[in-house]
């Protein structure tokens, strides 16, 4: 069993990593950023959620709204205390930073985050009433689906584990937005909602990243990635058109 | 921030010619923190020739056996480990942060299920832990280990499994595949590639009945096992893995040692301020300021010391310091005085820096 095999080609070649101390330094650097957008991304999804919370219509719509918060909360800790185990301080790390803090709403930071934290740019945009929570929720969490079967598949093998857990729940919320969707549109016709599916539409595709990126080859070789954005986009594009054309909706132009 | 208790080494026993068991037991009231899951591993820490090393080793106990081992094989060129194998004794104190680790899978009582372990050398140490928990554990559930070796004499725990076969005859099965050394059956000589793991799992394993299978060994056998069970139709819920490199990532040289160590223009004070409270230290510049913390007694947060985790930033607030490498901090946090301390040369003679902002 004295073959040598370097920990790049044994990558290359599907090949699973399982504690931080055979993580070779770029993977690392790549991996922590990975773990930082996702966990940051839920913790400020879940704070600008949390506010939206009592705007619902309803003991029901409040009780989903609420377990939404609840349950991104708790997917955000599942990854930190992965990061954990690269040494990072887990408890600062969440209470450092203010995750409710938004931009405002017209603001234009296309792909670019914010200089405080890794949230993916659409968690930078504040959310406006309970109907725009729901519209940005369903298209998100249709994204957030399909980027998280692609991420169940990271060689990181602690990792890949805690998004296979997650993968079932956050499709729940999925769910539950395009159940919400379905209420409203019922409730005041498509009109008004079409206007903010028009706003968060773009937001959302951007948070595939760039359709031509460079990263991805070295991201692909490591197993940090499989699918190149653009096919992801596009996925998510025909998904989400799918559902909106059944509540009578459709994407931005 | 990584923690270290102190253990007390309570028994050393060597397993083959170039393996230990270390026998543990945690002191000043750290055994909490060491209640494992079987198949995970502790990271010790020691100082060799002035510069500590961290080095994780995986848990062999089964936790109902009520004691803490680890298996310890001597790698070539390895500091840690020949220092295990030749001079740690009995009566000695080691430093290990709790234990880590995922390899394992959630045992239930009333389970009737088939495990599949494969084991490449000392890559048995969690596996045994996790077969002899789970045999314990599982009174109705069975284990086949594919273990993998050089000969009959590098195998580590050979008595002990041959005991565990007696013991949970009927439940338990251990298949040797030897390298070098014939066996009656060809089947069991050579290494463990995909073609072997396919031969095995046509007449002497019943792959289609596996629910869980462990592998821990080295890399190539870990890729030629697990295409394997893939093809068996295993999908990636049911393999669990458990890696540790042979090559451990090297150490960053100091850069070039200054000549005239008294002169002022090669030393700095440094203030460096960690967990609310300030030190101030005369280091040269030649050296890290994590190193200068570190060797002042600071418990400065660090992990690889490569410029990537970012677990070592700090904020410099007054003076001037160089980074060597940078992997992990983007551009903006440079420019608000961040640095790795782990990459972080001071350059002017006074600096003030802060762990905590």
């Amino acid at each position: 069993m004295s073959e040598e095999m370097s920990i790049t080609s044994y990558l290359a070649q599907g090949g699973v990593l399982t504690n931080p101390s055979n993580v070779p330094p770029r993977y690392r650097a790549e991996l922590m950023k990975l773990m930082a957008t996702f966990v940051d991304s839920e913790l400020a999804g879940a704070a600008g959620f949390a506010d939206i919370i009592n705007e619902g219509p309803g003991i029901k719509a409040r009780i989903a709204a609420a377990r939404i918060v609840l349950e991104k909360t708790d997917h955000a800790e599942k990854v930190l205390r992965i990061m954990g185990d690269f040494g990072a301080d887990t408890e600062r790390y969440a209470d450092h930073h203010p995750w409710t803090a938004r931009l405002e709403r017209e603001a234009d930071i296309g792909q670019s985050r914010t200089k405080h934290d890794m949230r993916l740019a659409v968690f930078n945009y504040p959310l406006e009433g309970w109907a725009d929570a729901v519209v940005m929720n369903f298209l998100m969490g249709r994204a957030v689906v399909l980027q998280l079967e692609e991420l169940s598949h990271v060689s990181y093998q602690p990792l890949a584990e805690a998004f296979r857990a997650i993968l079932p729940v956050e499709t729940r919320h999925a769910e539950l937005a395009e159940e919400g969707l379905m209420v409203l549109v019922e409730a005041q016709g498509p009109d008004g909602l079409q206007e903010l599916v028009d706003y968060w539409w773009p937001r959302v595709a951007a948070s595939f990243g760039q359709e031509d990126s460079e990263k991805f080859e070295g991201l692909k070789a490591m197993g940090l990635r499989r699918t190149p954005n653009a096919d992801l986009k596009a996925r998510w594009q025909q998904d989400a058109a799918d559902i909106l054309d059944k509540a009578g909706l459709k994407p931005a132009a | 921030m990584a923690r270290f208790h102190d253990l007390e080494v309570t028994d050393v026993r060597k397993t083959i010619r170039d393996a230990v068991v270390v026998t543990l037991k945690p002191v000043n009231g750290a055994a909490e923190a060491f209640d494992f899951t079987q198949g995970q591993y502790l990271t010790f820490r020691r100082d060799f020739d002035g510069e500590e090393l961290r080095r994780s080793y995986s848990i062999c106990a089964g936790k109902d056996e009520g004691i803490l081992q680890v298996g310890i094989k001597r790698v070539d060129g390895g500091a840690f480990s020949t220092w295990a194998n030749t001079e740690l004794k009995a009566g000695d104190t080691l430093q290990a942060m709790a234990p880590m680790g995922t390899f394992f899978t959630p045992l239930d009582g009333t389970a009737e299920k088939h495990y599949l372990g494969f084991a490449g050398g000392s890559g048995i140490t969690p596996v045994l832990s996790i077969l002899k928990t789970t045999l314990a554990e599982e009174p109705k559930s069975s284990f086949t280990l594919v273990y993998a070796n050089k000969g009959v004499n590098t195998i580590m725990f050979r008595e002990e499994l041959e005991d565990l076969k007696n013991l949970y005859m009927g439940r338990f099965n251990v298949i040797h595949v030897l390298e070098s050394d014939a066996q009656e059956i060809d089947l069991f000589t050579g290494l463990v590639t995909e073609e072997k793991c396919a031969q095995l799992f046509e007449h002497w394993i019943d792959i289609e009945n596996v629910d869980t299978a462990f592998i821990c060994g080295p890399e190539p056998m870990m890729l030629g096992i697990a295409a394997a069970l893939r093809s068996a139709g295993l999908d990636d819920s049911q393999i669990k893995f458990e890696l540790f490199a042979s090559a451990q990532p090297g150490r960053a040289k100091r850069k070039a040692a200054a000549t005239d160590a008294a002169s002022s223009a090669n030393q700095t004070k440094a203030a460096i301020t960690l967990d609310g409270a300030t030190q101030t230290i005369e280091m040269g510049k030649d050296m890290t300021l994590l190193d200068a913390a570190l060797e002042n007694a600071m418990d400065a947060p660090y992990a690889c010391k490569a410029g990537v985790c970012s677990t070592c930033r700090c904020k410099v607030l007054e003076g001037e310091v160089e980074m060597v490498a940078n992997h992990a901090l983007e551009d903006y946090e440079v420019e608000k005085g961040y640095v790795l301390s782990c990459q972080a040369y001071p350059v002017t003679d006074n600096v003030v820096v802060d762990y905590d902002q």
